[in-house]
């Protein structure tokens, strides 16, 4: 399916960026002021407007290029809410989402780096590394930043997973964050994310974050994640201002509407 | 039940904050120019329009969480009143749209409007 492109810089919009969520709800008032409320849960939409300035050529022509390939309004395509973590369910890693390896158990209610109680603790009682990921619908050639809180009762090397990348990042004893940015295969219409935990080893972690960008933002909670396809444009015209050479400015309004 | 999300100093509002109090009552005018009035509720109703600015990506998808837990103007949560403390058990948000601006990095804005229902 057709995705949408990410910028030269691996980011996928430009501040300042407008999302509004509207869901459909039936009320038949009352004239004492009560009322009788039924959600349509299918009637669900959600509208961004990305605004770009100082846009570079190569960057407008993957712009236009995709406007072309979707045909304005005609075509749907994968888009990636900028300001989403993509994973579903990223606050609860026993919800089938998540895949785990078999040796891999895990344990909720671990006190959290944010004063909470929302870390998970991963025990690997096999002999090899156990992994903890989810894959998802989106592009194997974007630019994705994998990141997460994490703690270990002793130093332990977690290995980190997006895509074809894979790197190794020491976990201390006390709560820090590990990131990892990288890509998939660009050919491929799906990416997995994972966390794998070396035999033996028992390790805490929080606040699991994929965004489709090259750094990692502050961490945002999710359950439904932030891959929507089927999304399609608003408009049917794409208005291209150009301020100087090799800088062009524009916007683009997306909409994703459950029942479409 | 979804419980309404304070911010990260634990403050559910930001000024300039406004609560409105609303009665519900009906006016017959006769010809002589009297009039007889009457209340055609129970009590009053309350709402409050929370405008929030300089929210972090949290905080935001903190509200945007809330209103997907609510299904919008659906759901009702008890929600406690800024100005006296007090608990009102049957509150909704006003509108089934939540429009929220990233104007840059942790400078997020949105507006809720929380309205006590009947009953």
């Amino acid at each position: 399916m057709l995705v949408y492109p990410q910028l030269g810089t691996g980011a996928l919009s430009q501040f300042p960026f407008r999302t509004v969520r509207r869901t459909r709800t039936v009320v038949n008032a009352a004239l004492d002021g009560s009322s009788v409320k039924v959600a349509d849960a299918a009637g669900a939409m959600t509208d961004w407007t990305l605004g770009y300035t100082a846009l570079s050529d190569a960057e407008l022509a993957a712009l236009e290029q995709f406007f072309a390939s979707a045909q304005g309004t005609l075509n749907g395509f994968t888009f990636l809410d900028p300001a989403a973590n993509l994973l579903a369910w990223s606050g609860t890693l026993n919800q089938p989402a998540w895949v785990r390896d078999p040796q891999l158990s895990i344990a909720g209610g671990v006190a959290d780096p944010a004063g909470g109680s929302a870390a998970w603790s991963l025990t690997n009682s096999g002999a090899a590394p156990q992994a903890i990921s989810q894959t998802l619908p989106a592009p194997g050639g974007y630019v994705y930043c994998l990141s997460a809180y994490a703690r270990a009762t002793s130093a332990t090397a977690v290995t980190m997973v997006v895509g074809n990348s894979q790197a190794g990042r020491v976990v201390q004893t006390q709560w820090s964050r590990i990131v990892l940015a990288g890509s998939g295969d660009a050919s491929a219409a799906e990416i997995g994310f994972g966390l794998q935990v070396p035999a033996g080893a028992q390790v805490d972690v929080f606040g699991v974050q994929a965004e489709p960008q090259a750094g990692a933002s502050l961490y945002k909670p999710s359950t439904t994640g932030g891959v929507y396809q089927n999304a399609r444009l608003r408009d049917d015209q794409l208005a291209v201002t150009t301020t100087g050479l090799s800088r062009h400015s524009c916007t683009v309004n997306i909409t994703y509407v459950n029942h479409l | 039940m979804a419980t309404f999300p304070t911010l990260k100093t634990h403050a559910a509002m930001q000024y300039p904050a406004t609560r409105q109090v609303r009665y519900q009552n009906q006016a017959l005018r006769f010809l002589d120019g009297t009039e007889q009035r009457y209340r055609d509720c129970a009590g009053p109703l309350l709402r409050w329009r929370i405008p929030l600015s300089l929210l972090d990506e949290g905080e935001v998808a903190a509200i945007e969480q809330f209103f997907a837990d609510n299904q919008g103007a659906f759901g009702s949560f008890a929600f406690t009143d800024p100005w006296d403390g007090t608990v009102h058990p049957n509150c909704s948000l006003e509108t089934d749209t939540l429009q929220t601006t990233a104007s840059g990095e942790m400078d997020g804005a949105t507006v809720l409007t929380v309205v006590e229902n009947r009953g």
